[in-house]
């Protein structure tokens, strides 16, 4: 049944390489804006390293996600959770991940919103900003999944070349010097840096939702280990980049540093204050970002109350992410101070549950065997 | 929105099917079997009240030799070729062959089957058993030959008519390449083709649409290479037209294509004989459409409009700056104006101080803003341009020479718009001629002023905004089955590097994967390595060594 349900749900199919890309812009959209300030105000020079700390425990997840995909091939976790725990139980977690994926999407609309309102359009509304990113979200997913990761192709050479033509440009404002001293860090609070989900490469558990629908499933733990360690190895890149130039102490006083980063390079006096156009890069990445969550929401919540179609619930989706996009945090500080830390409940979410349901699936395997 | 588009495909699917079925008289027209016969005089009858007293219907009666089989020939006058029909069909029959005198021996029992192997000289001959079917062919140019008391009627291809020879293609003009162009007949078109293309597989397969015009349709495809699928989807699609006339191929392209509400075009046209055999050979599809120059190519990527023959006969340096050149003017055509619009507005720190400066000293007495100005300037370069399309040429360098100076002069020294402005809508201008594919840059065009509009209320942001929904439809469209954007997405890196830049020649190993054609390759690898003297004694050694090992 459920089989042939998420082919009626989905009827697409996307290439190993387009989800490795998905993930990139999943993992990249954000992280890039906001873990370079807070990393570094808890760790100093060695930030770098909780990032790459991270994309460990992304691979983790990414590892526990991939087997749970190839013990229940063509199914989502909507379905195997369902399968495992029972209808119920499996619907309850099934719900949970809806509900994060929501969430991820509200933290980005709203992150995006604020980022936008406080760095170049003060006088506009923040609601203009949520309500159309997400109505381009919902119409790419109306489109559907092949449609989005199709974009992403696209979308993806701009986000990733400028971030690079950004790298390059800013050489001439680098000192290596600022980097000193290096790995001068404690064990404890770097892993404590390290899970929180914005550096830990937790984007890596939404393959549990995209990998029945890929064309080569068994690809999926390859293309997924080489987009998280190729984002977070930028990330890492990146927050060198800051260090180099500003050291940890200027780097953590603009409230969006790459920001400051971009405005700081001046080639031959006519490339200089290109930051709009890295803004204008950047939405592209956060749209994609946006969709490929509201998709995976959108998709659970029609597997688990068995829509025949995707499109009822999409819309009703996007309206709740916004609601829920401005009753989060009161302002900018509020969301920066949740986004850099970390709670248990994160902890079970990207590796207690996959964990539990891979458990499980190896005691039925046993038990049907002995 | 999808929803929108699916509904109104609906509807228009709906109205293509509730075409009003013929009137009674047609039907009674369209019934031979009713009204047919074998008898001369009843059938000329016939003919003549079907046909009705249409000038250019000429109906030859004779006789054979001592009145013993009464004969007519039906021809339309224009369209045939009087002498063929005069030396090798009436005369042969009135006075037989150099060789034979069959003219003696026709009887009305015989006369059928001798007429047909021995007497007619014509080389294109055919049989059919009805006189509706006669009357069709007739109508295209051939001549049906009656006997009297047999139901079978000879048809003879005598097509000939006026036509225009083989010219340059107007629209799509080129330094390098062969200059002929498609002419609006279609068997000179296919022998075009055909010269080209001197291989067995090549098929050139016939199709009829439109209730009244009953327009030849022809599909030219190379049969060993095309994708069978994509093929029968074409002529699902092509069978399913049911309409009353076909006069361009333009018809045909809107019946066909995937998504009939788009802005962008989904089939490809061209004029160009040696694009459309590059098409063909590449496996794709080609639609000819009887009566005009215009071929379609099927299936269409985004990306083939922005290519040109000649990038293909260029050195391929000199091709690939000229890709790279028009994919910039694309983004020109497409952003220039808006962005402008939105840094005036929104971004002015974008600008060095000294470019702010004059710009803001030129718009100080502008009393309008940005928007206005744009929307003003780029509409009357719209007008102005679509007033000189049409126009006999010197009249129309008349309006250029008017608008220019409007343009260009008297509009900034009234103090109407401001020469940052000019200079932007020129340059936008310019980058839309830049594009080969005129229904490619209309539409490139047309989204300009909604994007202007935004980067005027939300600066880039809106720009990317109204970028991003282009790009949700562009991502969604496909051109019979194979998406529209291929292979810049979707495509494999091999294709992804030919459509940025043009490798040379002995580099197109392949052709395009998303056809999924029943041959990829095209040609042999390793061709291009040039064998130096040196190497070629290092050859001949190899293979004298080879022989030796052979031998032993």
């Amino acid at each position: 049944m459920s089989k042939r349900q998420s082919r009626m749900l989905e009827k697409g199919k996307i290439s190993p390489r387009q989800a490795g890309e998905l993930l990139v812009i999943a993992l990249n959209a954000t992280s890039i804006l906001l873990v370079p300030s807070f990393t570094v105000k808890q760790l100093g020079q060695n930030a770098w390293l909780a990032v790459l700390l991270g994309t460990l425990w992304g691979v983790v997840t990414l590892s526990l996600v991939y087997w749970l995909g190839r013990k229940h091939p063509g199914q989502t976790i909507f379905q195997y959770s369902q399968t495992l725990l029972g209808r119920w139980l499996g619907k309850a977690v099934g719900l949970v991940y809806i509900w994060n994926f929501l969430q991820v999407v509200a933290i980005v609309i709203r992150e995006f919103g604020d980022f936008m309102t406080t760095s170049f359009m003060p006088n506009t509304p923040l609601s203009v900003f949520s309500l159309s990113l997400v109505f381009l979200a919902v119409w790419s997913v109306y489109a559907g999944l092949e449609v989005i990761a199709r974009m992403n192709e696209f979308i993806i050479i701009l986000v990733i070349s400028s971030l690079y033509i950004i790298l390059l440009l800013s050489l001439g404002n680098w000192d290596l010097g600022n980097l000193q001293p290096l790995f001068t860090v404690q064990f404890l609070p770097l892993l404590k840096t390290s899970l929180v989900p914005e550096v830990w490469a937790v984007d890596t558990v939404s393959f549990a939702v995209i990998m029945p629908f890929l064309t080569r499933p068994k690809q999926a733990f390859a293309v997924g280990t080489a987009a998280t360690v190729f984002a977070n190895g930028l990330v890492a890149v990146g927050i060198l980049a800051l260090l180099a130039t500003f050291g940890p102490y200027f780097t953590v006083i603009p409230r969006f540093p790459i920001l400051t980063f971009v405005r700081a390079i001046n080639v031959a006096r006519i490339l200089s204050r290109f930051e709009v156009l890295v803004m204008v890069v950047w939405v592209a990445g956060v749209f994609i970002k946006t969709s490929y969550y509201l998709y995976c929401a959108s998709l659970g919540l029609a597997q688990i109350t068995d829509l025949r179609e995707i499109r009822p619930v999409v819309l009703p989706l996007g309206i709740i992410a916004i609601v829920r996009s401005f009753s989060m945090y009161k302002n900018i500080s509020e969301l920066e101070t949740a986004v850099s830390s970390t709670n248990p409940a994160i902890l079970s979410l990207y590796f207690g549950i996959p964990l539990m349901l891979l458990l499980v699936t190896w005691f039925r395997e046993k038990f049907a065997q002995g | 929105m999808a929803n929108a588009f699916t509904f109104l495909k609906k509807i228009l699917i709906r109205k293509k099917q509730s075409l009003p079925p013929q009137t009674d008289k047609e039907e009674a027209a369209q019934k031979p079997e009713n009204d047919d016969t074998p008898v001369l005089s009843e059938r000329l009858a016939l003919i003549k009240k079907r046909l009705g007293e249409s000038n250019d219907v000429v109906i030859r009666e004779f006789n054979t030799s001592r009145d013993r089989v009464k004969l007519a020939l039906l021809f339309i006058d224009g369209l045939v070729d009087k002498k063929l029909i005069n030396d090798n069909i009436i005369q042969p029959i009135l006075s037989g062959t150099i060789a034979h005198d069959y003219a003696e021996k026709i009887t009305a029992d015989n006369a059928f089957e001798l007429i047909k192997k021995h007497v007619a000289t014509a080389s294109e001959l055919s049989q059919v058993s009805n006189l509706t079917q006669a009357i069709k062919m007739v109508l295209s140019g051939d001549t049906a030959l009656f006997i009297d008391g047999e139901q079978r009627i000879i048809i003879f291809g005598t097509r000939m008519w006026e036509k225009r020879s083989v010219d340059e293609p107007v629209t799509e003009a080129a330094v390098r390449g062969p200059r002929e162009g498609f002419t609006e007949t279609m068997r000179i078109n296919t022998s075009l083709l055909r010269r080209r293309i001197k291989n067995e597989n090549l098929r050139i397969e016939t199709m009829k649409a439109g209730r009244r015009t009953a327009t030849d349709i022809n599909l030219v495809y190379i049969n060993d290479i095309v994708n069978m699928d994509t093929l029968a989807e074409v002529r699902r699609r092509i069978a399913a037209i049911d309409t009353d006339a076909i006069l361009e191929s333009g018809y045909i392209e809107e019946y066909i294509e995937d998504v009939p509400f788009s802005i962008f075009p989904q089939i490809e046209h061209t004029e160009r004989v040696d694009k459309a055999a590059a098409a063909i050979l590449e496996g794709r599809i080609l639609v000819m459409t009887d009566n005009t120059p215009f071929m379609l190519i099927i299936p269409t990527s985004f990306f083939q409009f922005l290519q040109a023959s000649e990038d293909f006969y260029e050195r391929p340096f000199a091709a690939t700056f000229l890709r790279l050149l028009r994919l910039f003017a694309l983004n020109i055509a497409l952003i220039l104006p808006a962005s402008y619009v939105a840094v005036i507005n929104f971004h002015q720190e974008m600008l060095p101080t000294s470019l702010l400066l004059n710009i803001a000293a030129a718009r100080e007495g502008i009393p309008f803003p940005a928007l206005a100005e744009a929307l003003l300037m780029e509409s009357t370069f719209e007008v102005l341009r679509e007033a000189g399309v049409r126009l006999p040429k010197t009249v129309g360098q008349a309006v250029s020479i008017v608008g220019g100076l409007v343009i260009g002069d008297a509009a900034i020294r009234a103090g109407l718009v401001s020469p940052g402005m000019v200079i932007v809508v020129a340059a936008t201008a310019i980058s839309t001629f830049a594009i080969p594919a005129f229904n490619a840059s209309i539409s490139l065009r047309i989204l300009r002023f909604p994007l202007i509009i935004l980067g005027a209320v939300m600066g880039l942001y809106g720009v990317i905004f109204g970028l991003i929904i282009i790009l949700i439809h562009l991502a969604g469209l496909q051109s019979f089955g194979v998406p529209y954007l291929t292979p810049l997405v979707h495509g494999t890196a091999d294709d992804m590097v030919k459509t940025l830049i043009r490798p040379p020649w002995w580099l197109y190993t392949f052709r395009p994967r998303l056809l999924n054609l029943q041959q990829q390759r095209r040609q042999a690898m390793n061709i291009w390595a040039p064998t130096t003297p040196f190497e070629e004694r290092e050859l001949a050694h190899e293979q004298t060594s080879e022989q030796d090992a052979g031998e032993g």
